[in-house]
């Protein structure tokens, strides 16, 4: 840990302090987004080809990480996951977090009727299985990736709005807000520039957080035929379709986990290692 | 200060009742939407038209949905839970054991993760950055990234099929004595531990952080009180409402989300049972274990409202 | 059917059979086999089969415990209702059936003691005498008029009601004689009533969850989704069955699971696994494999009467795109037959077997589809969970379908509500087909032209005629060969293309004696129960 210890204390041109985890972690991140942006064109073999006649194949060469239980190419079906896993699971994380912080901080601001009304409301929809409200999506309109998207934000939007609103609940009770009511300032300015700064590390938590549990029902909803159709497939789908090859310690299973645990990984330790400019605002 | 929070829980009550209409009219409305309906489900491929209308009337299916759901919650007044569409079977024997299951695994695994959380979500923010603090992190993250499938059936590999340490099926059926149900739950619970801690673990981490970096608390530890104390008095009870929250969620999960549990340890609990009720579109099951799970689900954030009003002074 | 494997045969089988008789230790057995080019899984097999040739004394008692892969709220003991392997199971081990067919697919008498018609037409059927019912009562032909009377009756729900349909006249003789009366001529009677929804209850039962019937077992425990316990039946009227004290039924829905707990020593008996866990268990000492090859199948089918299977060179151009050898090698892994498109399997006694299944060939395939037009256009192709391997099949069409220029999107949907909403009505989609004994009732339900189920829309009228006549013939050598004739039809003219016939491998510890293989499925013919003894 010294060498972190080190490299926090380094300050770059722009004034932020960095430290190295933070930055590892989102070197790990642009990598994989990198990857998830040229996948189409550095894929080996294309992700439906069946390249060998064994299944859970070992790592060789032609086929670096194995084969999968079909025998087709692991680097190739891995390289193409990033794009569903990363693209889908971001897309989502984000609408259901801004959503859901939002609609706490305007219930835990302007309470009475409208946050019971909210919270009741979501709760009521939090309350409903997920598996049946994925069925009922794809009865309704079928199956696409911007339903998909929008199934898993609102899937997590009672989660995020609970976790804000608990928050800002108690920033709401602090002096400084009273003195900013008295002064007269809008709903839009208390959340924005009173409440929103000083709840922002838990809310990033609670971000980091939430973006692990969609990446992993993203694969949950694929196999309910809502979004992503086969040949395609996200590293959940692929850990799960490859899930028999645990015995064998087959690379089909083990290395889309590793690429689920060094994103998911990566992107908590970025949060918690954000640079400390963004962090102080917030003291 | 106990009529206030007598005062709060009755109207909270009041609200309780309300969401849970909502969520039983969800509910059904959505049930509704799927294709199908129990005759022509269980006919599977034997469903030709005639078929389907003869088993709808003997079923009494004939009816509007919306009307057999009318009844059901007109049933439910008298503590009615009604009866099943799929095996004739009344909903309350079907659910009866079941639930007494699900309770049982939720209770053993909230006893062993709440404090398991909590204390490592406290130590992780009292030594922040530190090189615990990112094990802790990068632990919890790790572990929960790995799907829950994938936990159970390595924790049966390892422990039943090489180890031969622990049965690889939970039957509660056979347990007879405290050995035999410490080894039949512990698979399930901990597998259920790693997926539920990692929530409260990383929420408890940030509320206490950032109660501990407000100017008062920066103000008193300036002063020269202890860390350890300022947690203890100060920190953790103003981050108390957050923390409950994340507890109350993740604890949620136990009572309706633990099917891939079931299905992987043969333990039979409701999640396993709503999934074959939504299967065969059989309503009045759909419905008592959707009133299951919101209950659970009311209860749990209930008491975290009435924790967090009651731990800020100013909320009350 | 067979136990075959790879390239073994029975010659190999005597050998070591022998071998075993002379005391060879497991090693070199399993030297043997490897010599004779067996895969190690497959020497399991064989090897278990020897093994149970030699030790061939039953033992009686034990518990036994066994696992299927399905289970729901749903379970049911209700025979005419029953409609998943762990229904059939639980059935066979309460109740009888009046025939069954054995391992080398034969019909043979149970509850009856013989079947006689002149005409095929009416038919006679005497019970065994001294057979009684769980609660002590005897078994009478009311019984069993009331158990094949019910399949008509709408409000019961039966699966069989179409095949059912056929009985017009029910009439108890005598306590021991039935006189069945068809509305046209039907050799296989004997044959459909060894289904197992034809199972006996007892006259007037309207509460199947007591499973008062005359089996081998009598039910302890039934919690529907859970699991179901049977015990032995003192008084049953097979002499020296069943072995087992008990016999306990679950289902554990995950693949990985269901071997993970047979390895754990928790079940004795994992039922259809999953081809790719056969190299584990066929590792592991103290376990064996058994495979049944039936005529269980998964077919692609084309609407001839829908766009775009109405262009005959499209559904040509299908044909020829599929890889079957691929399907079977990768899909199944080897666990298969190839099929020629048409449902009566090599298990079948009328299989035709001079009809090749088409060769694998993109440019015919391509030739056929510029033809039809529709070379690079996108075509739907509606898979699902629900019907066994179908999306890995499409995904190898689809990959084949690219090489070609061809685009097939491959749109998987939910196994909720899969028979109701896709099967037999989305142009292009998967079906599932389970074994049916006779082609008789394969060609009524799939194929003719007003058939319940005809997955592609086929339509002859020669080939209705062709039903009718081999239906209702007792001789046995023209209706195997009119059945060869409308084998070749259906391959060639209707839109359901059958890859493969796939097989079901079931996973036992070595303990488990006096399973054999079945035509009616896994698990033998799911009615194991009461012919399996546990070796001490």
């Amino acid at each position: 840990m010294t060498m972190a210890r080190v490299a926090a204390s380094q300050r770059s041109l722009l004034g932020h302090s960095y430290n190295l985890v933070g930055v590892v972690a989102s070197l790990v991140i642009l990598a994989w987004t990198l990857i998830a942006i040229f996948a189409p064109t550095i894929i080996p073999h294309s992700i439906g080809d069946i390249v060998d006649d064994d299944y859970f194949g070992p790592m060789r060469q032609g086929l670096w990480l194995g084969s999968d239980y079909l025998g087709r190419d692991m680097l190739s079906r891995v390289l193409m996951g990033a794009r569903y896993t990363v693209g889908i699971s971001l897309a989502s994380v984000c609408i259901a977090c801004f959503s859901g912080v939002v609609l706490g901080m305007i219930a835990a601001v302007t309470g009475g009727w409208l946050d019971t009304c909210l919270s009741r409301f979501l709760d009521a929809m939090n309350s409903i299985p997920s598996k049946l409200f994925g069925l009922v999506v794809v009865a309704a309109v079928g199956s696409s990736i911007p339903a998909l998207i929008l199934t898993l934000a609102v899937i997590y939007i009672p989660g995020a709005y609970r976790f804000a609103r608990a928050l800002a609940v108690n920033i709401n009770t602090m002096d400084f807000m009273t003195v900013a009511r008295v002064r007269g300032e809008s709903t839009a300015y208390l959340i924005g520039s009173e409440i929103l700064p000083n709840i922002m590390r838990p809310v990033l938590a609670d971000f980091g957080l939430r973006f692990v549990f969609i990446v992993l029902l993203l694969s949950g909803l694929s196999f309910l035929g809502l979004g992503l159709q086969p040949p395609l497939a996200d590293w959940g789908a692929l850990v799960r379709e490859n899930i028999g090859g645990l015995p064998f310690a087959a690379p089909a299973v083990i290395v889309p986990s590793l690429a689920i645990a060094s994103l998911t990984i990566s992107v908590n330790l970025l949060i918690d290692n954000l640079p400390q400019k963004i962090r102080d605002r917030d003291a | 200060m106990t009529s206030g929070v007598l005062n709060l829980v009755l109207k909270r009550l009041a609200i309780a009742v309300v969401t849970l209409l909502i969520v039983l009219f969800a509910v059904f409305f959505a049930t509704s939407m799927l294709p199908g309906d129990t005759a022509s489900i269980l006919l599977g491929q034997a469903a030709t038209p005639e078929a389907v209308a003869g088993l709808r009337e003997a079923m009494h299916l004939n009816d509007p949905a919306i009307l057999r759901f009318l009844r059901w919650l007109l049933g439910l007044l008298h503590g009615d839970l009604g009866t099943s569409y799929a095996n004739e079977m009344p909903v309350a024997a079907l659910i009866g054991g079941r639930f007494v299951n699900t309770m049982e695994l939720a209770g053993i695994t909230t006893l062993l993760s709440v404090p398991l959380a909590l204390t490592l979500g406290i130590t992780a923010a009292m030594l922040r950055g530190s090189l615990y603090d990112r094990t802790v992190t990068i632990l919890a993250i790790g572990v929960i990234s790995v799907p829950e499938f994938m936990v159970a059936t390595l924790a049966v590999l390892l422990f039943a099929v090489y180890l031969k340490w622990l049965p690889a099926l939970s039957s509660v059926n056979e347990a007879h004595t405290l050995t035999d149900l410490v080894r039949i739950y512990a698979m399930p619970v901990i597998t259920l531990t790693f997926v539920i801690s990692a929530q409260m673990i990383r929420m408890t981490r940030a509320a206490v952080i950032e109660t501990l970096s407000t100017p008062y608390v920066e103000m008193a530890l300036l002063k020269g009180a202890s860390r350890g104390r300022m947690v203890l008095k100060h920190a953790l009870p103003n981050a108390l409402g957050p923390i409950v929250n994340a507890v109350a969620l993740s604890l949620s999960y136990l009572v309706g989300g633990v099917i891939i549990v079931e299905t992987i340890f043969n333990y039979p609990g409701i999640a396993k049972l709503m999934v074959d009720a939504v299967a065969t579109r059989d309503l009045p099951l759909i419905q008592s274990c959707a009133m299951i799970f919101c209950l659970g689900y009311l209860l749990l954030i209930t008491i975290a409202d009435i924790i967090a009003i009651m731990s800020n002074p100013r909320l009350r | 059917m067979t136990d075959k494997i790879t390239n073994w045969t029975s010659a190999d089988d005597a050998m070591v059979e022998n071998a075993i008789r002379r005391g060879a230790s497991r090693r070199e057995l399993l030297k043997l086999l490897l010599a004779g080019g067996a895969a190690f899984a497959a020497g399991s097999v064989v090897l278990g089969r020897a093994t149970n040739a030699v030790a061939a004394t039953p033992v009686s008692g034990g518990s036994f415990k066994a696992a299927g892969w399905s289970s729901s709220t749903a379970d049911t003991l209700d025979p005419a209702k029953a409609s998943l392997s762990t229904d059939y199971v639980r059935c066979c081990s309460l109740y009888n059936r009046l025939t069954f067919l054995d391992k080398d697919g034969v019909t043979q008498m149970e509850l009856a003691d013989s079947f006689d018609s002149k005409d095929a037409k009416t038919w006679t059927i005497k019970l065994r005498k001294g057979v009684t019912f769980h609660d002590g009562k005897d078994l009478t032909a009311e019984d069993v008029v009331f158990s094949l009377k019910r399949h008509l009756d709408k409000a019961v729900g039966s699966k069989v009601a179409k095949i059912a349909a056929q009985m017009t006249g029910f009439k108890a003789v005598d306590k021991s004689t039935v006189e069945i009366t068809l509305a046209d001529p039907n050799a296989d009677l004997p044959t459909i009533l060894a289904l197992h929804h034809f199972m006996i209850v007892q006259d007037g039962t309207t509460d199947f969850s007591k499973g008062n019937g005359t089996g081998a077992f009598v039910l302890q425990t039934f919690e529907p989704g859970v699991r179901s316990v049977v015990t032995k039946n003192k008084n049953y009227w097979k002499s020296g069955k069943p072995h087992l004290d008990s016999f306990e039924f679950i289902a554990i829905s995950d693949d990985s699971a269901r071997v993970n707990a047979l390895l754990s020593g928790d079940i004795n008996f994992a039922a259809s696994i999953n081809p790719r866990a056969m190299k584990l268990i066929g590792g592991q000492q103290g376990f064996e494999l058994s495979k049944t090859t039936s005529g269980n199948y998964t077919d692609l089918n084309i609407r001839l009467d829908m766009d775009p299977g109405n262009k005959a060179d499209f559904v040509a151009g299908m044909k020829y795109l599929v890889n079957r050898e691929q399907i079977v090698k990768s899909a199944l892994r080897g666990l298969g037959e190839i099929g020629n498109d048409q449902p009566v399997s090599p298990a079948n006694i009328f299989h035709n077997a001079d009809l090749k299944p088409k060769a694998f060939d993109p440019d015919k395939a391509k030739f056929h589809f510029q033809k039809s037009g529709l070379l690079g256009q996108s075509i739907p192709v509606v898979a699902s969970d629900a019907a066994t391997s179908s999306i890995d099949m499409a995904v190898i069409i689809q990959a084949a379908g690219a090489d070609i220029g061809m685009k097939l999107d491959v749109q998987r949907v939910p196994s909720d509500g899969y028979w109701d909403n896709y099967w037999l009505k989305a142009p292009i989609h998967f079906g599932n087909i389970n074994p049916r004994p006779t082609p008789d009732i394969l060609f009524s339900l799939l194929y003719a032209s007003n058939a319940p189920w005809n997955e592609s829309q086929y339509k002859s009228e020669k080939f209705d005629k062709l039903l009718v006549e081999a239906r209702g013939s007792l001789d046995q050598a023209k209706r195997k060969e009119i059945y060869g004739q409308m084998q070749t039809m259906v391959s060639e003219e209707a839109g359901t293309i059958i890859p493969a016939y796939i097989s079901n491998v079931d996973a036992l510890s070595s303990k488990v004696k006096g399973l054999e293989a079945n035509p009616l499925g896994g698990m033998m013919g799911y009615a194991m129960a009461e012919y399996l003894w546990l070796e001490a």
